[in-house]
């Protein structure tokens, strides 16, 4: 049986401006995977993110997310399709309460009952965002942000969540932290594109992975393949020759 | 003693009018960080709708309430149509240029239009008079702009602490990209911010026609730039804190008028002046927590 896609991003270039990052790519998200890109700093990871979100200005190519052509729309119209993005380097809302950025999250809940539901999910994943709740956002520390980042992505019940880093900076028991909510939140059906620099954690993690070099796919293949590879940690490092 | 409370009283109507017009002020300085010399124009077009509402037109005072209100969003809708929505996100400094801009244009329009005399700003009979408490007077129309004050300042408290409207502006004012991609259309919801900014300049515009009486093509001038001292007094975005501000101002600068010598009134913009520098130099964020970084 052949998966059926959730995302397909076909041979797209983008960028900022006149400045293309992204240089062909295509990606596919099939429903219910997690699909992970590799790639050291700078190769275009996030702006791929930031490309499906329609921040970015696309010079060629199309996003077909569950049979919609993404590139018309604003960014707001996309998420309401039910795409939700936790961004590099948390983004809370410093200006707000834990439950006010739990509460903006679920800007596009209009059921009082679905709201309540997703906010009992996410405070049974992070009993820390229930115990702080009326805390200024910035009083967390950093492995809080990332949980109340992740948290806020997951207040709008997406079907396909868009990860950035979600270990960054963190200490490694919080990494594995991470990782198992991962885990988590895929096994409630949520499909996932995850981006890390923690190439272990990620393919761990994930049913399918790319490598991404200089704005480009440099190697993609199943995790277990990906993981074989020697040149997985070649390129992952930057000193491999392709 | 008795001096001193009169002059408290009597400033509360002008703080009241300078409150409504910096909370307006604030909200579109805190959410698209927009220092807005455009507002004072909103605010003068507000009143003399309602002038020409009720003196020319001889319809009754609600009427020249809906044109106050009707006048303000229209023109500052237009204002934010061609001054504001080209520009921004270019930066702070050429949305301040285009506000300067649009604010000139708009008044010596008006100006040429319709000339720059005072014009009479008829009161309905209900504001007309006082209570005399002891040696005191309490002006009915000053007791009128702050209950209304009053109750605009919990309406608008509530929306921005409570609602989810409220949430999403102060989320757009941190980080617009992040807020949009939670779903939240930040164009509907800056649209709503303008109108409901320019819904208070019409407020405003209103009181000081009820208050002083007369109204003018140059009367938003000077209150534009009180309501941006006010606003940063009360830190950019803090609708609470631009109201208080505008208090501060308008009660500070009329005690100082009160107890100055006679020839020296023409200081009295000087308060405000003293207050903003004082603040630049003590505490730029303002007396209260601003609600953008």
């Amino acid at each position: 049986m052949i998966a059926k896609p959730i995302l397909e991003v076909k041979e797209v270039i983008a960028g900022y401006g006149k400045m293309s990052v992204l240089n062909n790519i295509s990606i596919r998200v099939n429903q219910g995977e997690v699909v992970t890109l590799l790639g050291s700093n700078g190769v275009g990871k996030s702006t791929t993110l930031k490309t499906i979100l329609g921040q970015t200005d696309i010079k060629q190519g199309e996003i077909i997310y569950k049979g919609i052509n993404l590139l018309a729309l604003k960014t707001y119209a996309i998420a309401a399709l039910g795409i939700s993005y936790c961004p590099e380097g948390r983004q809370i809302f410093g200006n707000l309460t834990i439950k006010e950025n739990l509460i903006s999250g679920a800007y596009l809940i209009k059921s009082k009952q679905k709201f309540n539901e997703n906010l009992e999910q996410v405070y049974n994943l992070f009993p820390i965002l229930k115990e702080r709740k009326n805390q200024l956002s910035t009083s967390l520390s950093g492995g809080e942000q990332e949980m109340l980042s992740i948290a806020r992505a997951l207040m709008g019940s997406p079907d396909l969540l868009l990860l950035d880093e979600p270990s960054l900076g963190l200490a490694p028991k919080l990494v594995d932290l991470i990782s198992e909510i991962i885990r988590n939140i895929n096994e409630t059906g949520v499909s996932i594109l995850l981006i890390e620099q923690n190439a272990k954690l990620a393919l761990d993690n994930a049913n399918y992975g790319y490598l991404m070099r200089k704005g480009a796919i440099a190697l993609e293949g199943t995790a277990e393949e990906l993981l074989k590879t020697d040149r997985v940690k070649d390129i992952y490092l930057g000193i491999g020759k392709v | 003693m008795e001096y001193f409370i009169q002059q408290l009283f009597t400033a509360l109507g002008y703080g009241s009018a300078l409150a409504v017009l910096a909370a307006g002020y604030t909200m579109t300085f805190g959410i698209i960080g927009l220092v807005n010399f455009a507002h004072g124009e909103v605010f003068m077009i507000g009143a003399l709708a309602a002038y020409f509402i009720i003196q020319v037109a001889m319809l009754p005072f609600w009427a020249g309430i809906i044109a106050a209100l009707a006048g303000s969003v229209i023109i500052a809708l237009m204002i934010e149509r061609v001054a504001f929505k080209p520009v921004r996100g270019v930066g702070m400094i050429t949305l301040f240029i285009t506000s300067l801009g649009a604010s000139t244009v708009l008044r010596n329009t008006t100006i040429l239009l319709f000339n720059d005399r005072l014009k009479k700003f008829p009161r309905p009979n209900f504001l007309e008079g006082a209570y005399k408490l002891g040696n005191l007077f309490i002006y009915k129309r000053i007791v009128f702009v702050v209950l209304i004050t009053i109750l605009i300042c919990i309406m608008l408290v509530f929306l921005v602490k409570k609602t989810k409207i409220g949430i999403a502006m102060r989320s757009i004012s941190y980080n617009i990209n992040i807020a949009q991609t939670l779903g939240i259309n930040t164009e509907m919801v800056i649209i709503i911010v303008f109108m409901i900014s320019a819904s208070l300049a019409g407020i405003s515009g209103l009181f000081w026609g009820i208050l002083f009486g007369s109204v003018q093509a140059s009367m938003g001038a000077l209150p534009v730039v009180y309501a941006f001292i006010a606003s940063i007094l009360g830190g950019v975005g803090n609708v609470l804190g631009a109201i208080i501000g505008g208090y501060i101002i308008a009660i500070g600068s009329s005690l100082l008028v009160a107890y100055l010598p006679l020839d020296l009134v023409g200081f009295k913009p000087l308060f405000a002046w003293v207050i903003f520098f004082a603040l630049l130099i003590i505490k730029p964020s303002g007396l209260f927590r601003a609600n953008i970084k």
